[in-house]
């Protein structure tokens, strides 16, 4: 299977974004919002205060010069606060329900994480991911949920299972295939922890225990000896169980490291060239 | 003919020096007989018309192989690493014996960083079973280039009879030392730079050194791409084992980029770090980052380390 949307992979369907600082975060829902409002999207925002520095959504776009004052006066923009409900499912459906029925051809939801987590318990907050999930799946709908990137390991694994349409970051992408994923851009030490729970979700859904999960490393321009680390840690239960890592099209400076490392050596590693 | 005092299982990097090809023959046929009678795998490795001179001399033999050098030596670097790699990795019993000739070259300016080599294969392979006697002629070589290798080599062999040298001196000493000719950072304004804080710096740092790379020399772009991979490491090692800022500063010419990585940290308790095969498990960093350029010097200076770096 492709990449979903080749170089750049989207910003369609359920979309977790893991973010290093709050411009990062910035960036990438300033261009997640104009891509609603090109589409002409309904977009709610989920605009709570969170932990840390994470900044209002009219601040952000203004940063980032998204002219939004139109979208909001016309309520194609609406900026919520989601009080004690959080994000919950029954209120994700009713905000798509209200959308479509307002004839907007899609409905596109947004929020950061630490904002639910304050309002809801773990359970609800991955029952809303799941009710997300399902609606990209089944309706006009797409969803953006910004993590921190050094959100804990385990919470960040489950919830990358639980994003069909992969993570985004500015310096990596990650896009699910069918037992695999490709990575899109760079992977050093200050992001390999995505990559360990990107990989450890991958490695997770794949349903029988000797099989193959396929990284497409094709469009993956960087790594260094931490990324090369991640590769094997995340994959090390996988592995054990008989089940094999398949190291897909690495460009050659990604392919000599993994040599020069001796990953390609390493039990359960099979590094493939491109087709 | 059988050359004394070579223990099994242990390291020896002998030299000989040698003024016709008579010497050359006996002492390689000597070597090569005590490697194989030791139940040794034997290499032997010459420019084209003096490895058919000693295939003829010394014959054939199931653990007896030869090589050129056009093929084993491209780099000071890439041979050491070579090597390493080829003894770190191997299998099964009998020492792996070396015996020729380190192609200096006719450009003396490229002497020092085979000589360099020379003193490094004694750190990077001085913990395996392997044996090396390198043949200097006088024919050929500069005087001051047969007189490094004394520094270099801890015995002289004359193919019976070893002795040690009272010349040579350990790679860390020898590294520091004048005649070694590690490479200095020019005294010119850098091109380009920047300071890193954080992690989150590093993608930036390697977007810049790609582009003065891409823009500013005539490098292919695969080269460009390897050396980067070395600076991000040492980058990263400043960030994490010295101490931010770290200052990347960078210079380039048609056919060489080089950089030089500041950190403000205490200093690299041992400059030599990164030339020996890491453990399963144990950071690679600098060792990975020695394999993607060509030089790379460690110096601790007041206030910090700084590493200068060099594609080839």
């Amino acid at each position: 299977m492709q990449p979903v949307d080749g170089l750049g992979a989207g910003w369609t369907g359920h979309v977790l974004l893991a973010y290093h600082s709050e411009q990062e975060r910035g960036a990438g829902v300033a261009a997640w919002v104009r891509r609603g409002l090109d589409a002409g999207a309904r977009i709610v925002y989920i605009d709570a205060a969170g932990d840390r520095d994470v900044r209002r959504l009219p601040e952000v776009l203004a940063d980032n010069g998204v002219d939004a004052v139109s979208a909001l006066a016309r309520r194609q923009l609406q900026l919520i606060d989601p009080g004690r409900s959080g994000a919950s499912s029954a209120w994700q459906k009713a905000v798509v329900a209200d959308g479509l029925r307002a004839g907007y051809p899609a409905v596109h939801v947004a929020g950061e994480v630490s904002a639910s987590w304050k309002a809801m318990s773990a359970e609800a907050h991955d029952d809303a991911e799941r009710t997300a999930e399902a609606l990209c799946r089944t309706r006009p709908v797409s969803v953006l949920c910004q993590y921190p990137a050094d959100t804990d390991a385990a919470v960040l694994t489950a919830a990358c299972a639980l994003h069909g349409a992969g993570t985004r970051g500015a310096r990596l992408q990650t896009v699910p295939l069918s037992v695999g994923v490709a990575l899109i851009g760079e992977v050093d030490t200050a992001n390999q922890k995505v990559l360990r729970s990107v990989l450890a979700a991958a490695c997770g859904s794949a349903r029988e225990e000797r099989s193959a999960v396929r990284v497409d490393m094709s469009e993956l321009h960087f790594l260094d000896t931490a990324g090369a680390r991640a590769l094997l840690m995340a994959t090390t239960a996988h592995r054990a169980r008989g089940g094999v890592l398949r190291l897909h099209a690495a460009r050659p400076n990604v392919g000599r490291l993994l040599r020069v490392l001796g990953v390609d050596r390493v039990h359960g590693v099979v590094l493939e060239d491109a087709a | 003919m059988k050359i004394d005092a070579i223990p099994h299982g242990s390291y020896t990097h002998d030299v000989l020096i040698h003024h016709t090809d008579d010497e050359l023959v006996a002492a390689t046929m000597s070597f090569v007989e005590s490697g194989l009678n030791a139940g040794g795998h034997v290499l032997v490795h010459s420019f084209r018309e003096r490895l058919a001179l000693l295939r003829s001399a010394v014959g054939t033999h199931p653990r007896l192989e030869y090589a050129l050098d056009e093929d084993l030596y491209v780099s000071p670097m890439s041979t050491l690493f070579g090597y390493e790699r080829s003894v770190a990795q191997r299998e099964g019993p009998g020492d792996f014996w070396v015996v020729g000739t380190v192609p200096f070259g006719p450009d003396v300016a490229g002497h020092a960083a085979w000589t360099r080599y020379e003193s490094l294969v004694n750190e990077v392979l001085g913990g395996y079973p392997f044996h090396a006697l390198c043949t200097y002629d006088t024919r050929a070589l500069p005087a001051d280039t047969v007189a490094a290798a004394l520094a270099t080599h801890a015995y002289v062999s004359d193919g019976v009879v070893r002795t040690g040298s009272p010349s040579y001196v350990d790679p860390g000493r020898f590294l520091a030392d004048a005649r070694a000719e590690a490479p200095h950072p020019p005294d010119t304004e850098p091109l380009a730079g920047t300071v890193l804080h954080g992690g989150n710096d590093l993608s930036r740092a390697r977007r810049l050194l790609r582009r003065v790379g891409r823009v500013a020399t005539a490098l292919d772009p695969e080269a460009v791409d390897g050396f980067v991979v070395a600076v991000n490491e040492v980058l990263d090692n400043g960030l994490r084992h010295g101490r931010p800022p770290v200052e990347l500063r960078v210079w380039a010419e048609p056919a060489t980029l080089c950089c030089l990585v500041l950190d403000s940290g205490p200093g690299l308790a041992n400059p030599l770090s990164g030339y020996r095969y890491p453990e399963l498990g144990e950071p690679a960093g600098l060792w990975v980052a020695r394999q993607f350029c060509e030089e790379l010097v460690v110096r601790n200076r007041p206030g910090g380390a700084e590493v200068f770096l060099t594609t080839g």
